[in-house]
């Protein structure tokens, strides 16, 4: 699969290790500064993981909070986007698992039918197979779910995703690869009418 | 691979990206987190040296006023009470009995009035565009004392704090409406009301003003 261009890499080019003295000086401009730097990307993550314009704001302004907050931790032995984005999924994941048990005493059995294929036959429309692809992402292991997301949607590398995740990079492929597995067993039906 | 392999890849892949499509930089609310950011990340470091010596100033002030007021009553209760009447005052356990904490509570439940007259006026206030200089003025003044009772006994109370931070917190906020231009002064304006919705400031400053009037 193709990637989109979107990588940690991009991150704009800022002085980070003096905002980042600035900021535990207290000076709030260099904070902004830094915000601005990498809140889109930050945003972007938190809206694929979560789908939900309110959730990803709340999540992005958590991850910064928790980041100011905890600045004086943060020692430099990784790249400061790197460390920002691993706050970025511990929120996230922390926070999903308690919408998700809301979620799923909303879920009805409908939703659930929807999961598992269909033997109707007439269902090469893209926005059908979005939205079986779409409860498939949401059906995957989590761990397998932001990697796929990582990756596939928002273009970090194996190298960017395994140093926010703290896994080795071959972990991180194995990870990829069985996620894609996944999603291609669960559309399989799909599949076969692009065979037939 | 085979060609229908490659082309279910590929509306595969089309699919994917369509997932949880996040809105483009321009359309995400940027603004708006980095102030609910600022006010969490940064209140106590907002506070310029110039500030914290107004508040230490003030706060001497407000001590000898509470303890002329303090002697002046003791002096009246000496007088008229009997002798066995028992001291009362000593009931928040960190306020010595020469300083009763309620002297205090006419005054905190006075302020606390204020405080939620000024917020249920804002909106008309600044319908017409940015407050007027006796609002901002007694916005300013409101702000002050928050941050003076935040230093003082008050601030021991949880309950208490966590109102007086909020209430902190949008009167920043209120403060800050004098120096905003529209359109931005519109957003500021919903920003604060939704604080106010969600933290339930007003009905909360209702009910501390007259808890501690009846206490």
């Amino acid at each position: 699969m193709t990637r989109t261009a979107f990588a940690l890499q991009t991150t704009p080019q800022v002085n980070e290790p003096e905002l980042i003295a600035r900021v535990l000086a207290g000076d709030r401009l260099a904070g902004r500064e830094l915000y601005n730097a990498h809140a889109p990307r930050v945003f972007r993550l938190a809206y694929r993981l979560t789908g939900d314009a309110e959730l990803a704001r709340e999540f992005t302004q958590d991850t910064f909070v928790r980041a100011f907050q905890r600045l004086a931790d943060f020692r430099g032995d990784a790249a400061f986007s790197t460390w920002i984005h691993r706050i970025t999924i511990t929120v996230v994941a922390n926070a999903m698992r308690k919408v998700r048990r809301l979620r799923e005493r909303e879920t009805d059995l409908a939703d659930l039918d929807a999961l598992h294929p269909v033997h109707s036959g007439t269902r090469r429309l893209d926005p059908d197979l979005r939205d079986r692809l779409a409860k498939a992402i949401d059906a995957l292991p989590e761990i397998y779910r932001i990697t796929l997301i990582m990756h596939d949607m928002e273009g970090y590398t194996h190298t960017e995703i395994a140093d926010v995740l703290g896994v080795a990079e071959g972990t991180c492929k194995s990870r990829l690869s069985a996620a894609r597995a996944q999603l291609r067993a669960a559309l399989a039906d799909f599949a076969k009418e692009y065979e037939s | 691979m085979t060609d229908s392999h490659d082309r279910f890849d590929e509306l595969l892949h089309d699919a994917l990206r369509s997932y949880n499509h996040p809105p483009g930089d321009r359309e995400m609310p940027l603004e708006d987190m980095w102030r609910s950011i600022e006010g969490q990340a940064f209140p106590a470091r907002r506070a310029s040296r110039y500030a914290q010596w107004l508040r230490i100033a003030a706060a001497l002030v407000i001590g000898v006023g509470i303890g002329r007021l303090s002697l002046a009553r003791g002096a009246q209760t000496r007088a008229a009470a009997p002798a066995t009447t028992p001291v009362t005052v000593a009931q928040r356990p960190s306020v010595p009995a020469e300083q009763p904490a309620p002297q205090l509570d006419p005054t905190t439940s006075r302020y606390l009035g204020q405080a939620a007259a000024l917020l249920i006026a804002l909106p008309a206030e600044a319908s017409g565009g940015r407050p007027d200089q006796p609002f901002m003025k007694r916005a300013n003044e409101l702000l002050l004392t928050t941050r003076l009772l935040l230093d003082s006994q008050s601030g021991n109370d949880p309950a208490m704090r966590n109102l007086l931070e909020d209430l902190e917190l949008v009167l920043v906020q209120v403060v800050r409406l004098q120096k905003e231009r529209e359109p931005s002064r519109r957003t500021e304006l919903e920003l604060i009301q939704q604080a106010l919705d969600q933290r339930d400031v007003i009905p909360r400053l209702r009910s501390a003003a007259s808890e501690y009037a009846a206490d």
